[in-house]
């Protein structure tokens, strides 16, 4: 496929009291277009990526919500897929390019959660779960830490290995101006944390955050961003060359498999097939680590290490940052340390790759990225979206 | 003839001792455990109720006979903490079994014999013909208000009969009911907990109907208690049963295997007919059984049973599925205070 | 689920499941809940695998810590999902309490 990514933005993501979703939009969306060399009048259509505006904030109807506010009479869209939405919202964007429908496309993931009790966003999240699995009481980390128990009991991973996720993607948070969080943490720290739910404790969860990214894809092949002198044609135009989504049952109880998400590994294999490359082209990704559990099961799933052993490859440091010899994970900070607006995070960890691309990711680049794989997960994998991204 | 075909009780995992109910309020628990003569009571799980228990002991009630939910005529639910005021225990027992579209659902209220006057009412439509079978459940989670004497009995349990014209454990030979208007309980519509007139719910109350029925019925059957193997009655401690037993002329004996409250405590509506099943559950053939329950308000229903040579199938079946009264006793975890004040929804 | 034709409709789902066996494949305790299960927590939740291919995830009752493992044998039962406001119709629906 010949998409293009254009332009690129992120607010800051953490408890952004006085930021509303349209200045959060405003923002992402206006730091996009600069970044492309583009104006609002060169976007043939918007779909925004977001979960929890109906069930916190009752406003639906978020195409035209934000295209009102971002002066665009377009063609507007909402896509939901619990914590996916945004990596589907860039994939709905590519298929309208793809159709020829569309030739320059703006996409918005956006989140605001912190306007409500922890209690109301816990049991909205739980929307994207089972109705079983609502009337059981679980919670979201709840669904996460059921996986995790089996994850443990079959290969042994233990809560310290888990716990080295959380060290690590704060490590790189702490690179990253935008991310939520930019303290450092120890194992010892995540494994005193008070539980949340066994063995998923406080520090194993990403946060409640608000936020908002903004990518512009573009099938056109001219050149754009004069101004910048960033975006190009050619061979530093950063492109998009696979995304691809796969979906399995709602709730846990009706999965094949307890010990992978299947969603993942479809999604990631069509993909890989579409890019016609392998996991180990990949030179940097970021992946859906909503729990420290599920960063252990996508790089699994991704295909970057053998069922049962990324735990250790983990703890080891085999992708941090600065130690890494091959790939690095979750740059940015990932759910845990950069934050989670839920829909926003699809869109950023595509933000992310592309500044990795560029290099001009600062003090988190991976030195000479030239692949990169981008991995979001709704729910408790019911819904998977990768996109690989190339130099 | 009729009787009953089978029976399920349910008593809930949780016990608290009446001893550490009495320290919360700084009284002497050994006092008090004696004055009540009862140990401890059941306490239900905090997402237990009046529906939930009822279902429990009519699904037990039905897995030791070779009864279908859809035989079932008629379904009777008695108890004092129905769930809702206005919406009937019975039809959500009833879909919850499956017992069909079929059958007369009735919600009955008459303190602790709600559901004995339901079976009384069963016997009639099953002697007239209207029904083949039909399933009287009492079931309660007693509740009382913190630091008032009744906190120390006021429990949680549930008994299902299932009554018929044959394949009986235990025919019903005859039954009579004392009625009178006597306020010694109470509790107002909208009221959270009962009201009591302290020791007038003895003598006028307690003793006077369980004594008027219990005589109408020695009278109406011809019987008196060296005819009668068992008797058992309503407990709303340990000391009533004892006195009124003694007072109508039935030795220790006769009462000892129906005295489930000094561990039960007073479950209400399931209080007399849990001390039924505990009878049946070790009762021989040929065995007359006399049983008087007692509401407050005031009345009290007179049974007269016989069992029969179909009996012991049942109790082994109840004890295979650990179900007999005796070993659900001896299942149990102890709960403090504060757990059981939130358990019951108080805190 | 305070609908009380979503109620309505989902009992009637839940009636086949009562007295069902099975055992535990997976657990966690929820200390954190959400809103309407406050006065539960903390309670465990379950994964169950039913013996027919199919699984459930429930809450588990009348539980003790020793109960909390893999191949623990449970049965289904029915009880009060939430304590609902005044004013709302009782949800009724599964959970699993353990069988020693």
């Amino acid at each position: 496929m010949n998409i293009y990514v254009a332009g690129v933005a992120t607010t800051k993501f953490g408890e952004l009291w006085d930021v509303s979703p349209r200045m959060l939009a405003r923002e992402a969306v206006t730091g996009a277009l600069s970044d492309a060399g583009l104006s609002v009048g060169d976007v043939d259509a918007l779909f925004v990526g977001n979960m929890l505006s109906g069930l916190l904030g009752r406003q639906e109807h978020l195409g035209a919500f934000f295209a009102e506010e971002l002066g665009m009479k377009t063609p507007a869209f909402k896509v939901e897929g619990a914590c996916a939405s945004g990596g589907l919202a860039l994939h709905n964007a590519i298929n309208s390019i793809l159709a020829g429908q569309y030739a320059t496309v703006l996409v918005l993931g956006v989140e605001k959660m912190t306007d409500h009790k922890p209690e109301d966003v816990a049991t909205a999240l739980m929307g994207a779960g089972s109705d079983e699995e609502r009337a059981a009481g679980a919670t979201f980390p709840g669904l996460y830490a059921l996986l995790a128990r089996v994850h443990m009991e079959e290969y042994g991973t233990t809560e310290e290995e888990m716990a080295s996720v959380a060290v690590k993607n704060h490590e790189h948070a702490h690179l990253n101006p935008n991310a939520q969080f930019q303290n450092l943490l120890t194992v010892e720290h995540v494994m005193r944390s008070s539980k949340i739910t066994d063995p998923l404790k406080l520090l194993d969860c990403s946060p409640i955050s608000d936020g908002a990214s903004a990518i512009i894809v573009t099938g056109d092949k001219r050149p754009f961003g004069q101004t910048q002198g960033r975006q190009e044609t050619g061979k530093n135009a950063i492109r998009i060359v696979a995304s691809a989504v796969a979906t399995d049952t709602l709730g846990l109880a009706q999965r094949k498999s307890l010990t992978e998400l299947r969603a993942t590994r479809e999604a990631a294999d069509r993909a890989y097939a579409q890019a016609g490359l392998g996991p180990d082209d990949i030179d940097v990704s970021e992946v859906h680590d909503c729990f420290t559990i599920a960063e252990i099961f996508a790089l699994e799933d991704l295909g970057f290490f053998r069922k049962g052993s990324a735990a250790a490859q983990i703890t080891r440091g085999s992708v941090s940052l600065g130690q890494s010899k091959r790939l690095v994970v979750n740059p940015s900070g990932g759910l845990k340390g950069c934050g989670h607006p839920v829909g926003a995070t699809g869109v950023k960890q595509v933000v992310e790759l592309t500044e990795q691309l560029r290099g001009t990711a600062g003090k988190r680049q991976v030195p000479r990225a030239r692949v990169a794989l981008a991995h979001n997960v709704g729910g408790s994998g019911a819904t998977a979206v990768v996109h690989i991204l190339k130099r | 003839m009729v009787g009953i075909v089978s029976y399920g009780t349910y008593i809930p995992n949780y016990r608290i001792r009446v001893a550490d109910i009495a320290r919360a309020w700084k009284k002497d628990p050994t006092e008090v455990t004696r004055s009540l003569g009862v140990e401890e009571k059941a306490a239900p799980a905090v997402d237990e109720d009046a529906v939930t228990i009822a279902l429990e002991a009519a699904l037990r009630c039905l897995q030791v006979s070779k009864g279908k939910p859809s035989d079932i005529d008629a379904l009777f639910v008695g108890s004092e903490s129905h769930p809702y005021a206005v919406n009937p225990t019975s039809t959500i027992v009833g879909e919850l079994l499956g017992v069909g579209n079929d059958y007369l659902a009735v919600d009955l209220e008459f303190a602790c014999k709600a559901a004995t006057a339901g079976m009384q009412a069963i016997a009639g439509l099953l002697e007239s013909r209207a029904i083949s079978y039909g399933l009287t459940i009492g079931a309660d989670t007693a509740q009382s208000k913190p630091h008032d004497v009744l906190e120390y009995t006021s429990a949680a349990a549930g008994a299902a009969y299932l009554m018929g014209r044959d394949a009986l454990v235990a025919r019903l030979v005859a039954y009579t009911s004392f009625s009178s208007d006597t306020p010694d309980f109470w509790r107002r519509d909208g009221i959270r907990y009962p009201s009591h007139a302290g020791r007038f719910t003895g003598e006028p109350a307690y003793f006077a109907h369980t004594a008027g029925a219990a005589r109408r019925l020695f009278e109406k059957a011809g019987c008196q208690p060296d005819d009668i193997d068992y008797c058992v009655f309503h407990m709303p401690n340990g000391k009533f049963p004892r006195e009124i037993a003694r007072r109508l002329g039935f030795s220790g004996e006769k009462l000892a295997p129906s005295l489930t409250v000094t561990s039960l405590g007073n479950p209400y509506s399931a209080s007399m007919l849990v001390g039924l099943a505990a009878v049946l559950d070790i009762a021989k053939p040929n065995a007359r059984i006399f049983a008087v329950s007692y509401g407050s308000g005031a009345g009290s229903d007179a049974f007269l049973f016989e069992t029969t040579a179909a009996l012991p199938k049942v109790q082994n079946a109840q004890r295979k599925t650990k179900n007999s009264v005796q070993q659900q006793m001896e299942k149990k975890t102890y709960i403090d205070y504060v757990q059981y004040l939130k358990q019951t929804h108080k805190i | 689920m305070s609908s009380p034709v979503k109620i309505w409709r989902n009992q009637k789902e839940v009636a086949r499941l009562v007295g069902a066996t099975g055992v535990i494949v997976s657990w966690t305790i929820v200390r954190v809940p959400p809103a309407d299960y406050g006065d539960q927590a903390p309670y465990p939740v379950v994964l169950l695998s039913l013996g027919n291919g199919k699984r459930l995830t429930a809450q588990l009752v009348d539980w003790e810590p020793r109960h909390l493992k893999h191949g623990q044998r449970v049965v289904t039962v029915i009880r009060r999902v939430t304590q609902p406001n005044t004013d709302d119709v009782i949800p009724y629906g599964l959970k699993v309490k353990p069988l020693s």
